[in-house]
């Protein structure tokens, strides 16, 4: 091949920052990570619980207590963020997915987010025993 | 049509002055019509006939003209003027590619791409002539329809982060071809593309962006086309690790 | 690439396609399956993480849940049910399994490139010692 000289690209540091999208895409992954991170919690949840009432006691208090539910609140923004962006790529990959046949991503996502409240409140009922 | 006066940054480079890249400020006449494409050709046929840049059709389907403009990947003969005018438009050479000179790039590792995912039907035999042609019905076209629109105008690469720190991804235009082919019900390639790109630096490096499907401006959906190979190339896997014999078409 | 002389350009090499060139790159072996868990765990949070979040952490504080409900003796009654246990399971495996994918690109797109045979070892295998720990803390005063 002639060689021709060129100036190389490189990615600049913070390519996120460009964009709105790009933004929501980093939000999305830490959304994900953070989700993983409750899945510990409830790991150890599961744990403390084997290991007696006094053991899960304690740590249920801890879970509840300021210093703690300060960050929870925000991994629980962050889980929201993940769980909506979900439903939108869902959507989005219907389309493609099924040829065209699928109706529009709006209507797919409304489903979603329709499916979303109902399990929730399921969960509420048959998990944790209603209000 | 009243005339003003806009001002247009653009990118220089000069390989041969060893000069570092800079902006160079034009301010040109534009009206209501006029897209970015006029604007560098007014430069270029009135002010500075240095300004080196492609272009040819001027209407959206060759896919030449592709350039930042305010930091977004555009075609430029698609792209008001009026509509990106922040006191001023920035233009610069695709984001992701090597410069050559000005605004214009080095293509060749999206073409290495593009052959990698065999853009062609590929058959075992090919149909004798006189057995005539190969007959489709209107929903097996729609099937490959949308990413047949491709125009390979690299917009997409320019916008995928993914491709931006890894030259090596195949990129969204040619994963979005391998599924246009694959989907064409005269191609029987699905298993050996599927094969080509089932690859950290094929459709597993992709962790769905989705910038190439908005900046796409034919609507392809490249996006939702990895995604569908992430799927059929899931299957085609899971096959073969447990029904080897019958896997083998 | 050889040189073609027969081109229009010739000094430059033409991009001929070569049909029986192989593939460059070696499929990827586990890649499919732990995509396959990321996105079943997508779904899994997405649905089932928010509500599990608000009961545990915040209903009570914020007064919309009595303690009792959720207090040892209470969630010992729950968790006798398997429709209970099997929440918890799939809940924590979906969360582990979904953000080690998306941990494992975060830090290859940061530029771990090089490494990422060992990323997919460390991240993967916190995910399935994870989820061997909920199976047996699922198990564990019922099949255990």
């Amino acid at each position: 091949m002639v060689e021709v000289p060129k100036l190389p690209w490189r990615r600049p540091g913070g390519w996120w920052l460009r964009n709105r999208r790009y933004m929501l895409f980093q939000l999305r992954e830490v959304g994900g990570v953070l989700s993983a991170v409750y899945g510990v919690l409830l790991l150890v949840l599961l744990s403390q619980y084997q290991a007696g009432p006094d053991a899960y006691a304690s740590f249920l208090a801890w879970m509840r207590s300021p210093p703690v539910l300060v960050p929870t609140a925000i991994l629980f923004a962050f889980v929201l963020v993940h769980a909506l962006s979900w439903f939108v790529l869902i959507g989005k990959t219907q389309a493609v997915m099924s040829a065209g046949r699928a109706p529009p991503p709006r209507t797919v996502i409304g489903l979603m987010v329709g499916l979303f409240a109902v399990v929730s409140i399921a969960v509420v009922y048959l998990v944790f025993g209603g209000p | 049509m009243a005339e003003k006066i806009v001002a247009f940054r653009v990118k220089r480079y000069r390989p041969e002055s060893g000069k570092a890249p800079f902006y160079q400020e034009y301010r040109i006449p534009v009206r209501d019509d006029t897209v970015v494409l006029d604007g560098l050709n007014y430069i270029k046929d009135h002010v500075d006939p240095t300004l080196t840049f492609r272009w040819s059709c001027r209407m959206g389907i060759c896919g030449s003209c592709g350039m930042d403009v305010n930091g977004a990947p555009r075609l430029t003969c698609g792209t008001f003027v009026k509509d990106v005018d922040r006191g001023g438009v920035t233009v610069d050479p695709l984001t992701g590619f090597d410069v050559i000179k000005d605004l214009v790039v080095d293509f060749e590792p999206f073409l290495r791409h593009f052959l990698h995912v065999k853009p062609w039907i590929v058959r075992e035999t090919n149909k004798p002539l006189s057995e005539g042609e190969y007959l489709q019905t209107p929903e097996e076209m729609e099937a490959y329809h949308q990413q047949s629109l491709c125009i390979n105008c690299m917009l997409c690469y320019a916008a995928c982060p993914v491709f931006q720190g890894n030259a090596k991804f195949v990129g969204p235009a040619a994963l979005a071809l391998a599924l246009r082919y694959s989907r064409d019900t005269r191609d029987e390639g699905l298993d050996e593309r599927l094969g080509r790109l089932s690859t950290r630096d094929g459709i597993w490096a992709c962790t769905f962006v989705g910038e190439c499907s908005v900046v796409c401006p034919k609507a392809v959906d490249p996006a939702g086309a990895i995604q569908s190979l992430k799927v059929l190339a899931s299957i085609r896997h899971m096959r073969r690790l447990l029904l080897p014999k019958s896997a083998r078409r | 690439m050889a040189k073609d002389e027969t081109v229009w350009n010739p000094g430059w090499d033409a991009f001929h396609a070569n049909p029986t060139a192989e593939p460059r790159e070696p499929e990827v072996v586990l890649e499919p399956l732990f995509w396959g868990l990321f996105s079943l765990g997508g779904f899994l949070t997405a649905f089932l993480l928010p509500v599990t979040i608000f009961l545990l952490s915040f209903a009570v504080p914020l007064g919309f849940w009595p303690a009792d409900r959720l207090a040892y003796d209470a969630f010992h009654a729950s968790f006798q049910s398997l429709l209970v246990r099997a929440f918890y399971f799939v809940l924590i495996v979906g969360a582990l399994f979904h953000g080690a994918h998306r941990f494992k690109f975060m830090l290859l797109e940061a530029g771990l490139h090089k490494h990422d045979g060992a990323l997919a070892f460390v991240l993967y295998g916190l995910a399935i010692l994870g989820s061997l720990g909920a199976l047996y803390l699922v198990l564990k005063g019922w099949l255990l």
